[in-house]
């Protein structure tokens, strides 16, 4: 007789034959059967089998299962054994699933961020906190609840066998990648932050806490980064605006003092007749001819020319010297904000992105040179502000040569990056960034998001080719050394493997596209309530987002291609010409595949050389168990980073750029190349410079130089530490560690403690190229 | 026998380095040193036993490969302890366009009261742009210094110190 049965978690509860009953009726109900009594007469024969073969042993719930099956099949209920099989098939997932998401949790909840290489996956959220914790459980729950229930079985399958890897997996259903915010377009008659209305800023010091709160505002309705592509155009408008008021502010208090009388709004009304007579207005240039106009008008009520005169000298020399002063401020504030704001549950600091350096305005080139002093300055203790990342826009004719309007600000950006690693370099002129250029209009200037993102040709309207509103909305990336390796030297094996992953890829890009496009702008209060996303200010707030999103993208992404080369003919592109053509070959092939699919369904997918900060680690990972260990592609600890030459290979730093330009121009979703350099590049300006030149000679699209940067906590010094500080002596060991801030695919990092594995040991790898 | 000529002994290259002088430039250490400052970074340098030899043609040959460099360093060791190669080497460097840093453990006083009776000296000096002299002194070591490692070490303008018979210190 069977009193009590033991359960999954080891307990025994008392035994009820109606249980089995209940099971067996409902396996059978799902075919048409309405008969509870035979059921009860079934799991009578589990219950006397069981007896007879255990004796006194209390069974397991699984013993009891194998029972019913076995019973069902030999009473010749075939279609109710089946239902039974597939629902406890079914528990079997989901109660597995519960496990292993209970394990992550609890993984989370009790491991600080150094013991769990899973809390560390991006190194820009501190998940030791309660609000970084909470974003993970949310992350990891989602990812599992998506891959079970939203994914085509084939793509989780994929994903899950690291065959490929979807980025942002836990954003699959709610969102988009990034966006390029055109701040101009969003200041102009002030927005809405969803708890009440900022009206269109009026100085520079609203400018930039405006540009700010877009860019944390933004970042809460996306998952990727935030970018401004027009920095010095946007804030330009801000700086007159302050020169302006200030100008006149200085004028009435000196003409107050000298004639003891207030003149506020005569002046207003001056400046007001003479900007419609003359299209004048108190300003950086042109200053004379105003101070000209608007003496003929105030002469009306000041007959002391010599007092006139006087004031409005002192007036021009004060606004000078005060809009300089005020625009570092507003810059300081900028750039102290970015680093200190958070988004996502307070959890993280917004990824920001900001371009400039073509703005050849007073104003424009105000801005940029205060921004980039501020940032040299650093932060409150001179620590290198990790945010936002710099871009600097490389334009021969604008800011490339001796002569350039904007030259000086060029030589100013490389100084500021030597000792700070922003800004990173652009170059318009390179040819594929060339084509969309239009003088005079920023929208077609190319501008990138931080670790790489480049969003501007558009096959879904080949009229709007530009920048502004635009951004990701997915992208996949395929483990290429995987198929390499697969492929077992056999190209042709190689490139049809290639061709269905790609299949997979796309159709998966698509699927999520269809998700999102479902989304109404209601989903998106900001990016599309505000406007920011291109066309969207034509919707309502009912309304479905998918004919805007098309103006985005849907990029296919590749990690390793030297591990793959090295899997298919033993050498990479760094060491062999062979391997360099083959390489060409794949990627560029990769790239027509993308093209296709533009033109097949008439949307945006282009192809991303891919940072892949969790990824590197995670497909060699798997590989290694599958392959064992392949010398020179799976017997490091991470994949090498898109179309990089490795980190662990000496080559000089010209070779490594010409070798890497070229698929530059075939991965149009987005690219960067860094020359590593050992040593304190600020002792070497020259040697800095000419670098950044030799990528824009070659062809390079998006560059940037990563050296050490270390700080001494105690007396501020920055700059390169051994084991002594250069500047006050002190030994590392005597108290507070060096800080040591190091570049991970595109971002700052400001310690190492918070890389994840695999990127740590990318780190210790990386040879300097000079 | 010629073939000797046309080659040094050298402890290491560095193909291109941004610590040794303004710009990119490959560096080359020499092998043996007599001066043995206390503290010195590169000890290894210092025994005339060591270091394998080089092809002048072979370096001339990588330096025309590297469009990025402006120019040559020798370290070492000490290149004045091989002067007559070095010289060669040096003259080769500027025949292709590019600059010569020289650093030594003797001072440029010295060098040119020796550059009568020591063969290649005058050469080696003539041949280079920029001289940092003078053995490297413990006690006046400073990590903030540029492209030295103590205070007494001086960067000097050869050609001018030359012309003008006066030593020219070139400010870094």
């Amino acid at each position: 007789m069977i009193t009590k049965i033991k359960k999954r978690d080891g307990r025994e509860v008392p035994f009820n034959i109606e249980k089995i009953a209940s099971a067996v009726f409902k396996a059978a109900s799902v075919s048409g059967g309405k008969d509870y009594n035979t059921a009860m007469e079934l799991a009578e024969k589990v219950v006397d089998y069981i007896e007879s073969t255990h004796g006194k042993k209390i069974p397991d719930v699984e013993e009891i299962q194998d029972t019913v099956e076995k019973v069902l099949i030999e009473a010749g209920h075939a279609r109710t054994a089946k239902e039974f099989i597939l629902y406890r098939a079914d528990r079997t997932r989901t109660r597995e699933m519960n496990t292993r998401l209970m394990k992550v949790f609890e993984e989370l909840t009790f491991k600080d961020a150094k013991d769990n290489d899973l809390k560390r996956e991006n190194a820009n959220i501190d998940t030791d906190t309660a609000m970084g914790t909470m974003l993970k459980y949310g992350s990891e729950g989602a990812k599992q609840f998506y891959e079970m229930y939203v994914l085509k079985p084939e793509h989780a399958k994929a994903h899950n066998d690291a065959d490929i890897h979807i980025h942002d997996l836990d954003f699959l259903t709610l969102t988009t990648t990034c966006c390029q915010i055109d701040i101009m377009k969003l200041f102009k008659g002030g927005f809405s932050t969803g708890h009440g209305h900022l009206r269109e800023p009026n100085d520079i010091n609203s400018y930039s806490a405006l540009a700010c709160i877009a860019i944390q505002s933004n970042q809460n309705d996306q998952h990727g980064g935030q970018s401004i592509p027009n920095f010095d155009y946007g804030m330009s408008m801000g700086v007159a605006k302050t020169f302006e008021k200030g100008y006149k502010q200085n004028l009435r208090k000196a003409l107050e003092l000298l004639l003891d009388k207030d003149l506020g709004e005569e002046i207003i009304a001056t400046c007001e007749a003479v900007n419609n007579e003359q299209n004048l207005k108190p300003a950086l240039n042109r200053m004379e001819q105003y101070i000209k106009a608007e003496k003929k008008h105030l002469q009306k009520y000041i007959s002391d020319e010599v007092i006139l005169d006087k004031a409005q000298a002192f007036a021009v020399k004060k606004t000078n010297a005060e809009i300089d002063k005020i625009t570092y401020q507003a810059m300081e504030a900028f750039v102290h904000n970015l680093n200190t704001m958070h988004s996502r549950a307070g959890a993280q600091t917004p990824f920001s992105s900001i371009n400039y350096g073509t703005d050849t305005s007073h104003e424009g080139r105000l801005v940029v040179k205060n921004l980039l002093l501020a940032t040299e300055a650093g932060l409150g203790f001179g620590e290198t502000p990790i945010f936002p990342i710099h871009i600097f826009k490389v334009k021969d004719g604008v800011n490339y040569k001796d002569g350039d309007p904007n030259y000086d600000l060029f030589k100013l950006a490389c100084r500021v990056s030597a000792k700070r690693l922003f800004p990173n370099f652009s170059f318009l002129d390179a040819p594929f960034n060339l084509k969309y250029y239009k003088e005079g209009n920023p929208d077609t200037e190319i501008a990138y998001m931080g670790c790489r993102t480049r969003v501007i040709g558009n096959t879904y309207d080949p009229s709007r080719e530009t920048i502004n509103g635009r951004g990701n909305l997915s992208f996949t990336t395929v483990n290429l050394p995987r198929i390499a390796l697969r492929s077992n030297k056999n190209i042709n094996i190689f490139y049809d493997e290639l061709d269905k992953k790609i299949d997979l890829i796309i159709d998966q890009m698509y699927e999520r596209f269809l998700i999102q496009a479902k989304k109404k702008v209601k989903n998106y209060p900001f990016l599309m309530g505000q406007g920011v996303w291109i066309d969207s200010e034509k919707l309502d707030w009912e309304d479905e987002v998918g004919e805007v999103l098309k103006h985005g993208t849907m990029s296919l992404g590749f990690i390793g291609l030297a591990e793959c080369l090295k899997a298919l003919i033993g050498k990479h592109h760094g060491e062999s010409e062979l391997a360099q053509n083959m390489g060409l070959e794949i990627i560029g092939y990769m790239r027509k595949r993308m093209d296709d699919a533009s033109k097949k369904f008439n949307l945006n997918f282009t192809l991303l050389g891919t940072p892949a900060e969790g990824t590197s680690g995670r497909f060699v990972k798997y590989d290694k168990k599958i392959f064992g260990e392949v010398e020179g592609v799976t017997d490091r600890e991470y994949y090498t980073n898109s179309f990089h030459v490795p980190v662990y290979y000496h080559i000089n730093a010209i070779d490594k750029i010409k070798m890497e330009a070229p698929y530059h121009e075939m991965t149009n979703a987005g690219h960067i190349t860094y020359v590593e350099v050992d040593g304190d590049p600020l002792n070497n300006l020259e040697a800095f410079e000419k670098i950044v030149r030799a990528m824009k000679e070659s062809g390079i699209g998006y560059g940037s130089v990563n050296h050490p940067v270390d700080r001494d906590p105690v007396c501020g010094y920055t700059g390169i530490i051994g084991d002594t500080c250069p500047k006050c002596g002190r030994e590392e060991e005597e108290g507070l560690h060096f800080e040591r801030i190091r570049r991970i695919t595109g971002y700052l990092v400001g310690t190492l403690e918070r890389f994840n594995n695999a990127k740590m040991a990318e780190v210790r790898d990386r040879v300097k190229h000079m | 026998m010629a073939k000797m000529n046309k080659q040094i002994k050298v402890a290491g290259i560095i193909n291109e380095s941004i610590v040794d002088g303004p710009g990119i430039r490959m560096v080359i250490f020499a092998q043996g040193c007599k001066h043995k400052c206390k503290g010195c970074h590169n000890q290894h340098t210092h025994t005339f036993e060591g270091g394998e030899l080089v092809d002048i043609d072979k370096i001339i040959s990588d330096l025309k490969k590297n469009t990025l460099l402006d120019g040559v360093t020798l370290s070492g060791g000490d290149p004045f302890e091989q002067a007559e190669k070095f010289a060669t080497l040096a003259q080769e460097v500027k025949k292709i366009g590019l600059n010569v840093i020289t650093y030594t453990g003797y001072t440029y006083e010295q060098l040119m009261g020796y550059s009568s009776e020591r063969k290649g000296y005058k050469e080696l000096l003539e041949n280079t742009d920029m001289l940092v002299d003078g053995p490297f002194i413990m006690e006046e070591k400073s990590l903030l210094l540029k492209f030295r490692g103590s205070k007494n070490q001086r960067i000097i303008d050869v050609p001018n110190s030359i012309k003008n018979k006066t030593v020219a210190l070139i400010a870094i």
